[in-house]
């Protein structure tokens, strides 16, 4: 039904085109001069008629779902939702929407086959409604634009009025997109603070979400304090940018300055290849070769390294982030002035005292911001982490123990099933709030020092 | 213009610092220099002219071997100084770029202060062997470099906030400190309003008490001011060499002559 | 300063720099060396990454299989019960023929043997007999998939030398496999269930068709959303936007979105798309939003790029024409720009095919053993599939998921060799 009112929509915009198109074409045969080609009578037609329709369209499709569940629920026996938590009342609806469906499991309450059969009824109408609506918009929008034909009118400006109006809403998604963020992740957290105190938050020293087990445990419903995970993502990401920046800038320098044309024209690309790596590949790799490889060499060392350490999920992160760091690396060393090179050239520099002593401090601020960026994307990134570091908080600094980060928190705490009433959900939501925090204020600085950098040798 | 002249006639008495034979450029597929041969003078201001693209850029960046720093180009011929082969496979271009001073056309102080500007040159040379040792360097070079009383109080405020002409003067002191023998000047003032000019003009003419001095330009009034020698390049080809009041004054090539007076260039 | 002591100062300058002259090449040296240093360093990961994914990938493109004479027993498999019908028990029963050491009545050792064969051997044969039940009764030859564990015998993940407790595999299991080798049984083909099969629990069974197919679905709602939004909002931003505080605002906000981490899309949506505006769990359709609002930044962000490279005297000739802002924009600045727009799409879409963390989190990575028909059923997407084969036990799931990976950059590849086709073919020097 939803392709049909979609089908109406767009057999009717086009008809719309035509018919204006059509009554522009006549006014000027007839000898009247028009103010704007008929071409743009024509296109007025179709965006006056797009634009508005979809929009009710998609509102009507958001709202649809939402709306027949509640009225399935309230037309219910009075008595049956008594006491029932959400997890509950959902698994009813669940069941009502599964049989409607046609897959019945068993001999179901007669209530839930009354309900199922309202929900059926409920959805036809409203996909008739749907079509219905469509099809008197359509109508209304065609006769109202084609009165509009006239030698006069001025469709073109009527026309790029619309449009530049569409392409400011574009703009505008951008600025939707983060107050989506703000909004959901600051409420989520707020729910989730009136269940823990921020100083037990921010402070406190144990995170254990999971449900308590033992009466003897921190807090009886589980503790929350995100010192230990941030500590843990610190010594990953710490781990992560050991590896990457000094990689990352020696190739960099290498192929910027030493690196014969044919090596470069090779080895450009292959690093590309390591950045077009999906993360959660890395992860893959952390744990089918580098935990490994580093767990056997500790054991022939003596050392007694955990399964899933920080340095195996830290240097695989730092593998993952050494394109990054050598591509900012590059284009920081490219943006520094020919002029420099050949006046410490010209005095008798070698290349490398010219990298060292002119190219490379000219580069730093841009070399900085990557950097900065690098550590970012460290503390934000999720999958290598999820797969190979740790589940359980672990107050320590010691990256061959294991330890849990921000977003491997997140990950678990969501993954399955997620009812938004209890702590460990909401729990995730702070992480994210946090870790939105931490990764803005990185990024802005970061940006900033790169823009302010590039603007200095424009 | 008297002392000028009077100088100019013991030209010849002075050794040649600088021989180039069959001297051939090639940058990329574009046959850039053409067959150059010359003798440059110890202690004389030689002057390159010639319309724009002809070559004298590129000559000029021979004699300190800066082609080398870009791919595509091919140097082929013979430059000595001072009967070394300067191409010879054993020279170290850096230790060339020591003895070879450079002064670019733009002005191009590194981000540092004018202190260690100067010091740049000497400290990686190991010139000096204390600290004194190097405030006496900079001092000597900043004052080679007529700059010395104007930034005598701001030794360690960064060099690019000078103006243009300072700037261009420092890096001249820059290129002097570390005592070359050489110095090459690659239309020095094409940057600076026409007061710094006259301030750079006037100590390019200082510098030929004990440089070698090499100066590329585009204005044929400033080779008539500070040099003693001039050679005219066109099209890659060095058309013709001498003393600079004869090439204003009697030019004996035809391509010469429509260029002084302004029909090609 | 005398001409006696300038005449000599040249000659000591000389020697100075000479002398520091190896030295100095010295430093230079160890630089160039920390520098490929570095470089192979990084490329040998690489390596290691892509030899491991091979070495252990390769082995789940191919299928072990058993060649087996089956009697089709009237007695368990009737026309009336067809879908009931006992498939496994009469394809233990034509194993056990190529068995002698096994004796028919022995339940235990009739189990044993029936779980040489995989799961879905029986669903082959039934599939057989639905659509021709005219072999009720006959002798057929069948080929039929084996078992994880023999599969991984087979392809010699399974150390013999191991002591019989610690193998997956027991002396007599080992032992009625070298005898079905011995009769020539066993056979190896090419495993294209991988790509046309669904998830199963069973390794040898397991595909990534639905994961494909959702991946397909998500990246098409993104392309869909994002591709015009981002061309519209870099358009306006670009040729149109007064330089005020409101486009600053906006222009800072990109660059951040653009920084920020995956996972936190992830918590958008399951927060509003899922929470507040009731969408489903788990459907491409949701995936494709969230990935939608990842990619839009690195969209406007090449398309700017795109539209800047293009010389601004195209828009005067046009403007001086006499066409309006809009028609020089859309009419020229756009087409020419569209190699670089496209090139930025693709690269962007890229990305979004490899990203897993959001999609976990609005629950992509269920266990669904039918590929999604519409964008709003549920499915898996490929990242999300290899995240949950990475983490079951059975040891088949290994190479499925080094397999899974091999795909997944297959497409990622291809789309990047697109894109870099695109960028030099249209490249134009202005």
């Amino acid at each position: 039904m939803t392709t049909l009112a979609f089908a109406i929509l767009l057999m009717a915009s086009l008809a719309g085109y035509a018919l204006n198109r059509r009554a522009a074409t006549g006014i000027r045969d007839g000898g009247a001069r028009l103010h704007s080609v008929s071409n743009y009578h024509g296109l007025y037609a179709l965006l006056l008629m797009l634009v508005p329709v979809i929009v009710v369209i998609l509102i009507w499709l958001v709202l649809q779902g939402p709306v027949v569940n509640a009225m399935v629920m309230s037309a219910l026996p009075a008595g049956t939702m008594d006491g029932l938590d959400t997890g509950q009342v959902d698994l009813i609806l669940a069941e009502i929407r599964s049989i409607s469906g046609g897959r019945i499991f068993g001999k179901p309450d007669p209530w839930k086959l009354a309900a199922a059969e309202h929900l059926a009824d409920l959805r036809q109408l409203a996909a008739l409604s749907l079509v219905l609506l469509t099809a008197l918009l359509c109508l209304a929008i065609m006769c109202f634009a084609r009165q509009k034909v006239t030698a006069e009118f001025r469709a073109r400006q009527a026309v790029e009025r619309i449009i530049s109006g569409l392409m400011i809403f574009c703009s505008v998604v951008a600025i939707f997109t983060t107050v989506g963020i703000v909004t959901s992740l600051a409420f989520e957290t707020y729910e989730f603070l009136r269940l823990v105190p921020l100083s037990e938050f921010l402070f406190g020293l144990n995170w254990e979400p999971q449900i308590p087990i033992r009466a003897d445990q921190i807090a009886a419903a589980g503790a929350f304090g995100w010192i230990p995970v941030i500590l843990g993502t610190i010594v990953i990401t710490l781990v992560a940018i050991v590896i990457a920046v000094p990689i990352g800038l020696l190739s960099a320098i290498y192929l910027f300055e030493f690196a014969p044309k044919r090596i470069r024209a090779v080895a450009k690309p292959l690093l590309e290849i390591l950045a077009g790596v999906p993360t959660v590949v890395y992860g893959f790799f952390a744990i089918l070769v580098v935990a490994p490889a580093i767990r056997s060499f500790g054991a022939s060392m003596g050392i007694s390294v955990a399964p899933n350490t920080a340095l195996a999920a830290g240097s695989v992160m730092g593998i993952m982030l050494v394109p990054f760091i050598s591509s900012f690396a590059d284009d920081a060393l490219s943006a520094v002035p020919r002029a420099m090179r050949d006046g410490a050239l010209a005095l008798g520099a070698t290349r490398a005292e010219m990298v060292l002593n002119v190219l490379f401090p000219a580069a730093i601020p841009g070399i900085v911001g990557g950097a900065l960026l690098a550590v970012s994307r460290a503390i934000g990134e999720t999958m290598i982490v999820v797969m190979a570091a740790g589940l359980m908080a672990n107050l320590t600094l010691n990256p061959l123990e294991s330890v849990t980060t921000v977003t491997v928190q997140i990950v678990t705490l969501l993954i399955g099933d997620t009812s938004f009433d209890n702590p460990k959900t909401l729990a995730a939501f702070a992480l994210g709030m946090m870790l939105f925090l931490v990764t803005l204020v990185i990024n802005i600085f970061a940006l900033r020092i790169v823009r302010k950098y590039r603007e200095a040798y424009d | 213009m008297d002392d000028l002249r009077a100088i100019t006639r013991d030209v010849d008495i002075n050794a040649t610092k600088i021989s180039a034979r069959r001297v051939q450029v090639h940058y990329g597929d574009t046959h850039a220099i053409k067959n150059v041969d010359v003798d440059i003078k110890e202690r004389t201001v030689t002057a390159f002219i010639g319309p724009s693209g002809c070559g004298k850029s590129t000559f000029l960046r021979c004699i300190n071997r800066m082609n080398d720093t870009i791919d595509i180009c091919r140097v082929q011929g013979d430059i000595r100084i001072d009967s070394d082969d300067i191409y010879d496979r054993k020279v170290d271009p850096v230790q060339l770029r020591a003895r070879v001073g450079m002064v670019f056309q733009k002005p191009n102080p590194f981000p540092k202060s004018i202190y260690d500007n100067v010091a740049y040159g000497p400290k990686i040379h190991g010139l000096a062997r204390s600290k004194a040792d190097m405030d006496e360097i900079v001092e000597r070079s900043l004052r080679r470099g007529a700059i010395w009383d104007e930034v005598k109080d701001r030794l360690h405020a960064p060099g690019t906030g000078l103006s243009g002409g300072q700037q261009q003067r420092l890096c001249i002191a820059r290129a002097v400190a570390t005592d070359p023998e050489v110095l090459l000047m690659d239309e020095p003032c094409s940057a600076l309003d026409p007061i710094a000019t006259a301030q750079v003009e006037e100590l390019i003419d200082t510098l030929r008490e004990k440089y070698t001095v090499v100066i590329v330009t585009h204005s044929m009034q400033q080779a008539a001011r500070v040099s003693q020698k001039t050679a005219f390049f066109h099209l890659g080809s060095l058309v013709e060499y001498s003393d600079t009041d004869e090439i204003f004054t009697n030019p004996k090539d035809r391509r010469t002559e429509s260029y002084i007076s302004g029909r090609i260039g | 300063m005398t001409d006696i002591l300038s005449g000599s100062l040249p000659q000591t300058t000389m020697d100075k720099v000479r002398g520091s002259l190896a030295r100095r090449h010295r430093k230079q040296f160890i630089l160039q060396a920390l520098g490929i240093t570095a470089i192979s360093l990084a490329f040998l990961m690489l390596f290691i990454l892509f030899a491991s994914l091979i070495s252990t990938g390769h082995k789940a493109f191919t299928l072990t299989k058993i060649k087996l004479e089956v009697f089709i027993d009237p007695e368990e498999i009737s026309v009336e019960r067809l879908p009931r019908g006992n498939f496994d028990d009469v394809l233990a029963t034509a194993l056990a023929a190529d068995l002698p050491s096994v004796d028919p009545n022995d339940r235990a050792a009739m189990r044993a043997v029936g779980a040489i064969l995989s799961n879905g051997a029986q669903f082959d044969l039934r599939d057989r007999v639905v659509a021709d039940s005219a072999l009720i009764g006959q002798t057929i030859n069948i080929s039929v998939p084996v078992s994880d564990p023999y599969d991984q015998l087979y392809k010699n993940l399974i150390d013999r030398t191991m002591p019989e407790s610690l193998r997956r595999l027991d002396d007599t299991q080992i032992g009625y496999y070298d005898k079905l080798i011995e009769i020539g049984a066993i056979t190896s083909s090419l495993n294209t269930g991988l790509l046309t099969n669904a998830d199963s629990r069973f390794p040898e069974l397991a595909g990534l068709r639905g994961a494909i197919i959702g991946s397909f679905w998500a990246l098409l709602i993104c392309f869909l959303i994002s591709f015009p939004v981002g061309i519209g909002a870099a358009i306006y931003l670009e040729e149109f936007a007064p330089k005020n505080k409101l486009s600053d605002f906006i222009e800072v906000n990109i660059n951040n979105l653009a920084a920020v981490p995956s996972v936190v899309f992830g918590l958008l949506a399951l927060a509003v798309f899922i929470g507040w505006f009731g969408m489903p769990r788990s459907a491409p359709f949701v995936g494709g939003m969230t990935l939608a609002l990842m990619t839009m930044p690195t969209i406007i962000i090449a398309t700017r790029a795109a539209l800047k490279a293009v010389p601004p005297s195209i828009r005067e000739a046009a403007l001086g024409l006499g066409a309006s802002k809009q028609q020089v924009v859309f009419g020229h600045v756009v087409p020419l720009a569209m190699p670089g727009i496209l090139t930025g799409t693709i690269i962007g879409l890229a990305q979004a095919l490899g990203e897993t963390a959001p999609l976990l989190l609005i629950g992509m990575n269920a266990f669904i053993t039918s590929a999604p028909a519409t964008p709003f059923d549920s499915a898996t997407a490929l990242p999300t599939q290899i995240f949950i084969w990475a983490d079951s036990p059975e040891r088949g799931f290994v190479s499925r998921t080094s397999a899974a990976i091999l795909v997944l950059l297959t497409f990622l590849i291809m789309m990047n060799a697109i894109a870099i086709y695109l960028r030099s073919k249209f490249e134009r020097k202005w």
